[in-house]
């Protein structure tokens, strides 16, 4: 087991600092050389008041899932924090301002809702403040100074990531918040002096800062820049605003360009084009942004154009809860649009597949011919994790559009009936090779054919095409299976690191538990997945929606009925959510 | 109409004690306790014996913060009053939070008490009051050999069998202001020193200390009048200071301790003092008295409690358990226990 | 009634109650100031490195800064805004009055030769605090006075009831030289009553002052006070600062809480006393000496015993002890303090070799015609200072008994003024309020958390025994001067939201540094028109203005310049004396 898994919860109203106060934090840990986990809930509304939450957690190994407890909590506004007392741990630290600017009666304070034996800290943020910078608007960088000295870590990785920070701000404004921070580190050092606990002191730290620290966003943004994207078409929503904001920048710097489009049928409509041109593009939305994609999908389906789609999931139906985290569009990524319109559904379970899932995708697009969709979600796209850089190879990142051979020259079948389902996919003005590009069913050449022969053909024909592109996928990653397993859990997407580190938690508890995850959601590995079932003497399978999509999809591999967990409370799953379900289970 | 509020300020053994008792009287009233403490309260009085390596830290604890919830007694811990304010009846809170009470018993306890003409030595003597005290006497006393104790209260005194018990050599410096309020007459002296001489203590009556600096080597040279002794330690103990500082502006009746009347009442309706804290006159020593003793402590946060309760009840302290001390008796002969 | 400067339109000075009104409330420690004093004017000038200036603002009130800037009793600082509980400590307005007299280069002050004449003769009756304000009030407006003192030296208490360690003497001198310089006549060594009597300077001046101070130590009518080795205090006091000491035991119990006790107890420390004790009828809590005092007395090795009462003095032939009984405090009684009883039965005895009885003194009776209370001292108004023997006026200690240096100045001046009003036939001067609209000052918010600046004393504490004379406190330099008064919040500036302008956003609210600035439904005043109370609404639909609660305001900026409309002013508003209007202007 770790030696140091320390949560710390950051929480305030809009306005006070508290997402930014994450943001120093994460940097300043995974630079100490701790693994980090963090994730960020916005208030309800885009913009206005209301409450801010960032969690952290700390460990000395790769973190998997956000924990349910919280060990410390900072509170930058008492009456928002009240409601996060719930989450603490036993003996948690809670870190607040000890000197409001005014006197409050009984029970508007923080401390008067604290569990006796928590170990509750009073530092006057906004008085420290005022007195290191002038303000009070450095409150949350007083209020991190003072944790850091509680878990004794080094000033210096905070003072480095202010300075990147703010250095460009001018002198004094980078100044006056390094003072913030040492007020907040000295107060704390000096005045609770014997409530210092070591947990974040540089022995501890794995000694691998190497490593970055990402978010799902950046990820998937920078897949798109390695595999060599230079076109972006898109229409913002939440949660998936931040990928085009991350590519409004870095698109221009590569040459490449950006267009804000009027709507999402649009912007899949220009991915189309660009694809149809020969030309790598992409867009990204949510839920609904989706749904109005899903005609131009079926386009591409039909038509056999490539094209790109990162759906990052959020609550629905409809507009749903746009800041709340679900795994609800896989029906609508895999079945969504009119027609027997299969094409390629893959979901990323970590930051890193977000990376390299986005680079995958456009050579599966451009192989079969197909849109593609990766699903995310919002924990996912915005949480930031600790990860080894990945570096790409050129064959990782390489062409994959099958072009016409010279003997089709002047003989050109776009949509040649062939044993794969694929069909050589010429640019435009390759000469010799032009043809009719339709939404309409369409014979081998191209031209409108509705005969009951051709559709049958071509209907079969695109779906043997996508079972093919199983060859390219990823495979269902297995762990800790063996004969005879009590149980195994199958996950996907987000949810997957949650569902590891509760089996974990089982097996160290000596329950014989598996773990099966799933990548690659269509087409999918159903020998695979039977293979593993087979193992197991129960199946469990949670996912973050109410109807068990997943479970939909393969629960008929199981000769049983498998267990759903589900779960819309629009917050991430717990390990230990399912790691009671799995005793659950076992104790029946 | 709403429920009676009493507030005790202090988790020591006086102030947890009054809690237990209000609740023992009292089912329906609403009572907070306010300890500046995180933990739950122990028994200071064992921390010679921690020092001497005769208990461990988890015999000091008497008491879970469980017992507190079971009997419906909101324990903020952490957290320090920093006024009072007699015409509202309400206690600030160090965070600026306002509690309003029906009726309140102080039962702060002591920090430990450097003359001001030592000050300026501070940081070079060590003093026993809390738990983090006795485990820096633990640590420091794994380097040194001999000690030096200044003052001489009665803490000192059973520290002094614990160091004698680790094999420490140990000298004295008896000055007079230690024993407040006991007055230190010639023969009380005479005798303290001989029977500290008896158990091999070099004892000096009542000198000036002209400065203390440390050594190199970490040991401690004290300039005493003309006289310089060379110790590995040095021990401050001229008693408590009770922490009433936040009592400056509120009016109470404020001496060494806040003074009290023989049913501990303040002279406020409904308030009280207990334990570290309250100074009562006593009519056996014709002085005022500060009680010290974990019993003590305990008996006085009773009788707070009972009166605060029932308004008037007669529940003096009793001079007996006053003299009565973890088996010294404080009195002429004090030092026959020793 | 307000009246523009007649030079500058931007000032206006008001007599209106409801300003007055205002600037008791609002600038606590002018108001606390029995002289006046212009204390945020003064800590400004200081700041700015004016110290001149600043020593002026202070002379102007109090007449002699470099004295009250060591031995000063600081009611100000009692009732310091940043005193109040949530705000630290106050300011140490004392020591920055000591720092503007210490660094001030010599500004020029006015001599006689600057000063109008007009043939009035005034007479006053000792040179203590009371009777140089006096004296330097009324040269100032030209009459010729003349101070009669009975000791060898001028200076009254400051010279003999202060010991020098506290006050070193070449201070004294020169700050009342500067007053003599006025073309004021000293006569010493003339006692008035014996070699002169008081009906004859009456008769040969148009007004005659006496402020003669106190000078009868009480006793405590208690057996055993007569023994050799029993000292009043003030004679003990008068006897050191003569130089001429008595000899002192080894253990000495002084009895008395005021600072005379301290010091008697300090100078026996310093006269080669071993074991020197204050005994106190009260406690600690209850003195009025400054914490300072009581810190440094016991740094020395001076111990404090609390809650006794003298019974009486042992010993044969000399004195061996003191027989106490303990006390009990009581009620509360009206003058603030508790009443005291003694514990029956709690006789013990403090063994001593020398007591000293510092428990106050009185007024030396004079043998006049004029009206006397009953212990034969001629008692005068209050308001007008006259006794019932025309052109007789007192003031100073003699009036009211034993106070201190600053309410004895003040009184010294404004006797100085009823004088002045009676042989002139009109009045001189008058107080007003002078507003003047300004700017932002520098004022950082950090400032507010400069910690309080400690005044250096000499260390180790052993070298400061060996005499009398070596001053204990070493004063501030200029750093430490300039860091005490940045803390200062400057209470005199007047900060106010223009409700015509102000557009609700409430960011001024959100910096705030305390709840003073208020969402107000409504305004309550009292019937001189002043601001008493301001109602709070959180009732958005009642909000009728957004204000600055200047009670609560700390004068940190951050409102003013966060302010999007520019809607709050600043005004500067300070308590002067001028000229008075002419009689018509009165009217």
């Amino acid at each position: 087991m770790s030696n140091v898994d320390l949560t710390v919860e950051i929480c305030g109203m809009s306005g006070d600092g508290t997402i930014a106060a994450g943001g120093f934090l994460n940097a300043a840990v995974a630079k100490a050389g701790f693994s980090v986990m963090a994730f960020d809930s916005y208030p309800a509304e885009i913009r206005g008041f209301g409450r801010c939450v960032t969690r952290c957690r700390i460990g000395d190994e790769e973190m998997l899932a956000l924990s349910d407890k919280t060990h410390v909590l900072i509170s930058l506004d008492d009456e928002q924090s009240q409601s996060r007392l719930s989450g603490l741990a036993e003996s948690a630290t809670v870190i607040f301002d000890n000197k409001p600017p005014s006197m409050v009666p009984e029970g508007a304070s923080l401390a008067a809702h604290v569990e006796a034996g928590t170990n509750l800290v009073g530092i006057p943020f906004r008085d420290l403040a005022a007195q290191a910078a002038g303000s009070t608007r450095g409150r949350n960088i007083v209020a991190l100074g003072g944790f850091a000295a509680l878990f004794e870590m080094p000033p210096e990785y905070f003072h480095e990531v202010i300075t990147k920070k703010f250095q460009a701000k001018g002198a004094s404004i980078l100044e006056g918040n390094l003072r913030c921070f040492d007020a907040g580190y000295n107060y704390s050092k000096e005045k609770y002096a014997d409530r210092i606990a070591d947990t974040l002191s540089s022995e501890n730290g794995n000694g691998n800062p190497d490593r970055i620290l990402q978010s799902g966003n950046i990820a998937i943004g920078e897949g798109a820049i390695d595999a060599g994207v230079r076109l972006y078409f898109g229409y913002p929503i939440t949660p998936a605003t931040p990928i085009m904001e991350y590519l409004a920048k870095a698109l221009p710097e590569k040459g490449g360009k950006l267009l804000q489009m009027e709507d999402e049928i649009s912007s899949i409509g220009a991915v189309l084009g660009s694809f149809y041109a020969g030309t790598r593009a992409m867009t990204a939305t949510s839920g609904p942004g989706f749904a109005l994609m899903t005609e131009l999908i079926t386009h591409g389906v039909m038509a056999e154009i490539p094209a790109v789609i990162i759906n990052t999931q959020r609550g629905g139906p409809a507009t749903g809860l746009p800041t709340k985290t679900e795994q609800s569009d896989l029906q609508a990524a895999v079945w969504g649009g009119p027609g027997d319109s299969a094409r390629i559904v893959l979901a990323a379970a970590n930051v890193p597949e977000c990376y390299t899932y986005t680079i995958k995708c456009f050579q599966l697009a451009e192989k079969y011919q197909t849109p593609v969709i990766v699903l995310t979600d919002f924990f996912l796209n915005n949480r930031v994790e600790t990860m080894a850089p990945i570096s790409i190879s050129e064959e990782e990142k390489a062409d994959w559009n099958i072009y016409p051979d010279k003997e089709d020259q002047n003989n050109f079948h776009r949509y040649r009936i062939t044993e794969s389902g694929i069909s050589p996919r010429p640019k435009p003005g390759m000469e010799g090779y032009s043809y009719t590009a339709t939404g309409l069913e369409h014979s081998e050449k191209g031209g409108p054919d509705y005969t009951p022969e051709n559709h049958m053909a071509m209907n079969s024909k695109r779906h043997r095409k996508i079972e093919g592109a199983l060859n390219d996928m990823p495979v269902p990653e297995e762990y800790f299976v063996e004969d005879n397993l009590d149980l195994g859990v199958i996950s996907w997407g987000s949810t997957f690191g949650a569902a590891l580190e509760a089996v974990q938690k089982a097996r160290s508890n000596g329950i014989k538990v598996g773990a099966l995850k799933i990548a690659s959601i269509y087409p999918f590995h159903a020998d695979l997945i039977r293979s593993f079932m087979e193992k197991c003497g129960n199946i469990l399978i949670p996912e973050l929606n109410y109807e068990g999509q997943l479970a939909g999809l393969i629960g008929h591999l199981y000769d049983k009925d498998v267990i759903k967990l589900n779960q819309t409370t629009g917050v991430p799953i717990y390990p230990v959510e399912i790691y009671q379900k799995i005793n659950e289970i076992m104790s029946r | 109409m709403a429920e009676k509020h009493f507030i005790v300020i202090g988790n020591g053994p006086a102030g947890k004690e009054a809690a237990f008792t209000l609740r023992e009287r009292d089912p329906e009233s609403r009572i907070t306790v306010i300890s500046k403490g995180r933990a739950s309260s122990y028994t200071p009085h064992l921390l010679p014996d921690l020092v001497a390596g005769k208990i461990q830290e988890e015999d000091l604890y008497g008491c879970s913060l469980n017992s507190y919830a079971e009997n419906d007694i909101k324990l903020r811990c952490c957290q320090e009053v920093v006024d009072l304010n007699l015409l509202k009846n309400e206690v600030v809170l160090e965070h600026k939070e306002v509690l309003s009470f029906d009726g309140l018993i102080i039962a702060v306890g002591g920090t430990p008490r450097i003359p001001e003409n030592l000050l300026a030595y501070k940081d070079l003597m060590y003093t026993l009051k809390t738990l983090e005290d006795a485990k820096i006497w633990v640590k420091k006393l794994q380097q040194s050999e001999s000690v030096l104790i200044i003052g001489g209260d009665l803490t000192s005194l059973v520290l002094t069998k614990a160091l004698i018990h680790l094999n420490k050599k140990v000298s004295f410096i008896l000055n007079e202001d230690a024993f407040w309020p006991l007055r230190y007459d010639d023969d009380l002296f005479k005798e303290a020193a001989q029977r500290l001489t008896d158990k091999g203590i070099k004892v000096l009556y009542d000198r000036n200390i002209k400065k203390i600096e440390q050594l190199q080597d970490g040991t401690n040279k004290v300039q005493v009048d003309d006289q310089v002794l060379q110790v590995g330690m040095v021990g401050a103990f001229f008693g408590l200071v009770p922490d009433i500082g936040f009592l400056a502006h509120s009016g109470l009746r404020i001496d060494r301790g806040i003074l009290v009347d023989k049913h501990l009442n303040v002279g406020v309706e409904n308030i009280y003092a207990a334990g570290d804290c309250a100074q009562i006159y006593h009519p056996d020593i014709k002085d005022y008295w500060i009680s010290i003793g974990y019993e003590n402590a305990r008996m006085l946060g009773r009788t707070a409690a009972l009166n605060l309760n029932c308004g008037c009840r007669e529940e003096e302290v009793k001079p007996e358990s006053i003299f009565e001390v973890q088996g010294i008796n404080i009195n002429t002969t004090w030092w026959t226990e020793f | 009634m307000k009246s523009n400067d007649e030079n500058d339109n931007s000032v206006v000075y008001s007599t209106e109650p409801e300003d007055f009104y205002y600037m008791d409330i609002n600038v606590p420690c002018q108001a606390a100031c029995p002289a006046l004093t212009n204390i945020p004017a003064y800590i400004r000038a200081l700041y700015e490195k004016q110290y001149g200036q600043s020593y002026e603002f202070n002379r102007m009130a109090n007449i002699l800064p470099g004295i009250l800037g060591r031995i000063c009793s600081r009611p100000c600082e009692n009732k310091c805004r940043h005193g109040e509980s949530e705000l630290g400590q106050p300011v140490n307005i004392c020591h920055i009055k000591r720092a503007a007299a210490d660094l001030q280069d010599k500004v020029p002050l006015p001599i006689a030769e600057d000063l109008p004449t007009f043939g009035k003769k005034v007479a006053i009756i000792g040179s203590g605090p009371a009777g140089l304000a006096a004296a330097h009030d009324l040269a100032t407006i030209g009459a010729h006075v003349t101070i009669y003192e009975a000791m060898d030296q001028p200076g009254g208490m400051l010279r003999y009831g202060i010991p020098e360690f506290r006050l070193p003497r070449q201070i004294i001198k020169a700050e009342i030289d500067r007053i003599l310089k006025l073309g004021i006549n000293l006569k010493t060594n003339i006692r008035v009553g014996t070699d002169v009597a008081i009906e004859a300077l009456v008769d040969r001046h148009d007004a005659v002052l006496l402020a003669a101070g106190c000078y009868q130590s009480n006793t405590l009518h208690i057996p055993g006070e007569v023994l050799p080795g029993v000292y009043p205090g003030l004679e003990f006091m008068m006897d050191v600062c003569k130089d001429q000491p008595p000899e002192l035991g080894s253990r000495v119990l002084v009895i008395g809480a005021g600072f005379t006790a301290f010091d008697c107890a300090r100078s026996a420390l310093r006269l080669g006393s071993q074991d020197v004790r204050i005994c106190l009828r009260r406690t600690e809590e209850d003195l009025v000496v400054t914490k300072d005092e009581i810190f440094e007395a016991k740094a020395e090795g001076i111990r404090i015993e609390s809650l006794l009462l003298s019974r009486r003095v042992i010993g044969q032939g000399k004195v061996e002890g003191m027989e106490f009984v303990r006390t009990h405090p009581g009620e509360l009684q009206p003058d603030g303090k508790r009443r005291i009883s003694a514990i029956e039965g709690s006789e013990f005895i403090l063994p001593a070799d020398t007591i000293i009885m510092a428990t106050g003194q009185k007024p030396v009776p004079f043998d006049i015609a004029a009206r006397k209370d009953d212990s034969g001292i001629p008692t005068a108004d209050r308001k007008t200072y006259q006794t019932s023997m025309p052109g007789l006026y007192i003031a100073g200690d003699y009036l009211s008994g034993p106070s201190t240096v600053i309410e004895a100045i003040a009184m010294g001046r404004w006797a100085a003024e009823k004088i002045a009003e009676d042989i002139i036939g009109r009045r001189f001067r008058e107080l007003a309020v002078r507003m003047e609209d300004t700017q932002i000052t520098d004022r950082q918010r950090a400032w507010d958390f400069i910690p309080r600046q400690e005044m250096p004393t000499v260390k180790p504490i052993d070298t400061r025994l060996t005499g009398m004379d070596g001053e204990v406190e070493t004063g501030y330099d200029s750093r430490m001067a300039e860091e005490e008064a940045k803390r200062c919040y400057l209470c005199n500036l007047h900060y106010e939201i223009d409700i015509s302008r102000c557009i609700y956003c409430r960011y001024c609210i959100d910096v705030a540094p305390r709840d003073c600035i208020k969402l107000v439904e409504k305004v309550e005043t009292n019937e001189v028109g002043a601001i008493t109370n301001l109602v709070e609404t959180k009732d958005w639909e009642a909000v009728n203005a957004v204000v600055i609660d200047n009670q609560r305001c700390i004068r940190c900026g951050e409102c003013m310049r966060v302010c999007p409309v520019d809607c709050i002013s600043v005004t500067r508003v300070e308590l002067v004396e001028k000229m008075a209007q002419s009689e018509t202007q009165n009217g």
